[in-house]
């Protein structure tokens, strides 16, 4: 419909910073958000699974205790065992657990198995229970195991295995890491690849620019614009998508004293979309093609 | 005029293709400031590509181009771009945004320039009454005759109010009367100072609107040297 000349349509003013036009939303950009916001989605899964076993193993990696074992026939090791294991540097305690505290701890292990515990006690090893200042220190579990070794004594290796959690966490941390950026490659190539089909589509305009002495940056800034318009977009739909598993899985996590909370990464899906989105249109318009083919 | 006074000074000019094919062979010319210069010559005599060195779109392959100043072989990207700032082009197929507003596409230049919206407002609208359609601001170029949108295409040409307005053939798609309505803008562009080299095979044309002509026959030039 024809307006009068005198009025300024609100499109002519909606115009970005710098006078840019927001390249137009169809349908690959739409395709493009949601495959980035899947992608990003599947970022998020990663890291929320990071949080809520880096909070399950925290819950009960304080409270482990190491226990050595010594045949009963060598019993007389038994202090200088102890005393070797109390050199160790992060351990905070060594206690001997008596030998009726055993055979009490075993029957109950066993299910209050009725047997006869001064009985049960006699063929129980020597055992030592170790306590840790810092479970995270990267030799104790060696010095542990060659402290008793030393006295033909060994070491509870689950114990040890569990201890060492937080091992298994830095490397599925790593993992998490590595995951996530080969999802970022892939999702600034999915946004390259849409730019360039807009750039494809655009290149009259694009021409035009150029003859009219436009700078490189005026060509491209639209793009890159929209690059980080839809990967923040695809970064904020994700996050709102991570809620229904945070509810979802809330019941079953909270008896492992799990609480997991997608708001801490409300911020890295934003932040981290943008960035691939704006990584992605500097792929796509690292070199622009407008057409300009001589001819006569 | 003089030498010194020249606007666009070609020496010996060669354009060579990577094709092998010589668009342009020994072409010696001047075109000073407010001349109306026609080029013309048959289909591939070498006009358009002439036109296209003027605003840097190709380069020559020997001889010399100084065009505003700048040397055209030796010219970095920067040097190209604030020519171009410098000079209208209006193309035969006027190759307006048909997704864009008649405003907007007038417009661009100025927006490619770093003009505010407040500031191009006036600037738009005083090229487009000038060219009469001043009531057609927020139409799209679809809505618009062939007359119109190559009246558009020159209200974008001398928004940025160009030294130099390169015209590839502009008539070549409008009925007659229509053709001398658009040498009418031209020509009074012309007398407001600005020089204007058009290329074209309408010679009829010639006799109505006045102009010096360089004629170019199989890349060489034919008659209208300096």
């Amino acid at each position: 419909m024809k307006q009068p000349s005198g009025v300024i349509p609100d499109k002519v003013n909606l115009r970005l910073p710098g006078g840019f036009n927001l390249p137009p939303f169809g349908i690959q950009q739409v395709l493009a958000l949601m495959i980035v916001c899947i992608a990003l989605w599947a970022v998020g899964v990663i890291w929320l699974a990071m949080q809520g076993a880096s909070q399950w193993v925290g819950s009960w990696q304080d409270e482990i205790r190491i226990h050595v074992y010594l045949h009963s026939t060598d019993a007389k090791k038994a202090n200088n065992l102890q005393q070797k294991l109390e050199a160790v540097s992060d351990v905070g305690s060594v206690r001997q657990v008596s030998a009726q505290e055993a055979a009490v701890w075993m029957q109950s292990w066993l299910s209050d198995a009725r047997m006869n515990q001064q009985e049960l006690a006699k063929h129980l090893p020597v055992s030592f229970e170790i306590s840790l200042t810092d479970g995270q220190s990267e030799f104790i579990f060696s010095d542990i195991r060659e402290a008793a070794t030393q006295f033909g004594a060994i070491v509870n290796e689950d114990e040890v295995d569990l201890a060492q959690a937080h091992h298994w966490m830095s490397q599925a941390g790593f993992l998490a890491g590595f995951a996530s950026l080969i999802l970022a490659l892939a999702m600034a190539l999915i946004i390259s690849n849409t730019l360039r089909m807009t750039l494809l589509a655009r290149s009259d305009e694009i021409h035009l620019m150029r003859l009219m002495g436009a700078q490189e940056w005026f060509v491209r800034m639209p793009f890159i614009l929209e690059g980080m318009v839809l990967g923040a977009g695809a970064g904020v739909a994700a996050w709102f998508l991570l809620w229904p598993v945070v509810i979802g899985t809330g019941d079953w996590l909270s008896t492992m004293q799990v609480d997991l909370s997608s708001w801490g990464l409300l911020l890295p899906l934003l932040f981290g979309g943008s960035l691939v989105g704006t990584v992605g249109a500097l792929i796509a318009t690292a070199k622009v093609s407008s057409g300009e083919i001589p001819s006569n | 005029m003089s030498v010194d006074q020249a606007q666009i000074q070609m020496q010996r000019l060669m354009l060579r293709y990577p094709s092998g094919k010589t668009a342009l062979s020994g072409v010696t010319l001047n075109i000073n400031q407010g001349e109306f210069v026609y080029l013309v010559g048959e289909s591939g005599a070498g006009k358009s590509s002439l036109l296209k060195m003027f605003y840097g779109g190709i380069r020559p392959s020997s001889g010399t181009l100084m065009v505003q100043g700048t040397d055209m072989r030796q010219a970095g990207d920067p040097k190209v771009r604030e020519l171009r700032r410098h000079t209208g082009i209006i193309f035969q197929d006027h190759r307006l945004l048909f997704s864009r507003t008649v405003f907007e596409n007038v417009a661009l230049p100025l927006r490619v320039q770093g003009w505010k919206t407040e500031r191009l407002i006036p600037r738009v609208r005083k090229v487009l009454s000038y060219v009469g359609l001043g009531d057609r601001l927020w139409s799209y170029p679809e809505a618009l005759s062939g007359g119109e949108q190559q009246r558009v295409a020159i209200a974008r040409a001398m928004t940025a109010k160009p030294a130099v307005i390169l015209a590839d053939e502009p008539t070549g798609n409008l009925d007659v009367d229509t053709a001398r309505r658009v040498l009418d803008y031209l020509m009074d562009l012309n007398r407001q100072g600005a020089t204007i080299i058009m290329a074209t095979h309408d010679l009829h044309l010639l006799e109505s609107h006045p102009g010096r002509v360089i004629q170019l026959h199989a890349g060489s030039l034919a008659r209208g040297g300096s």
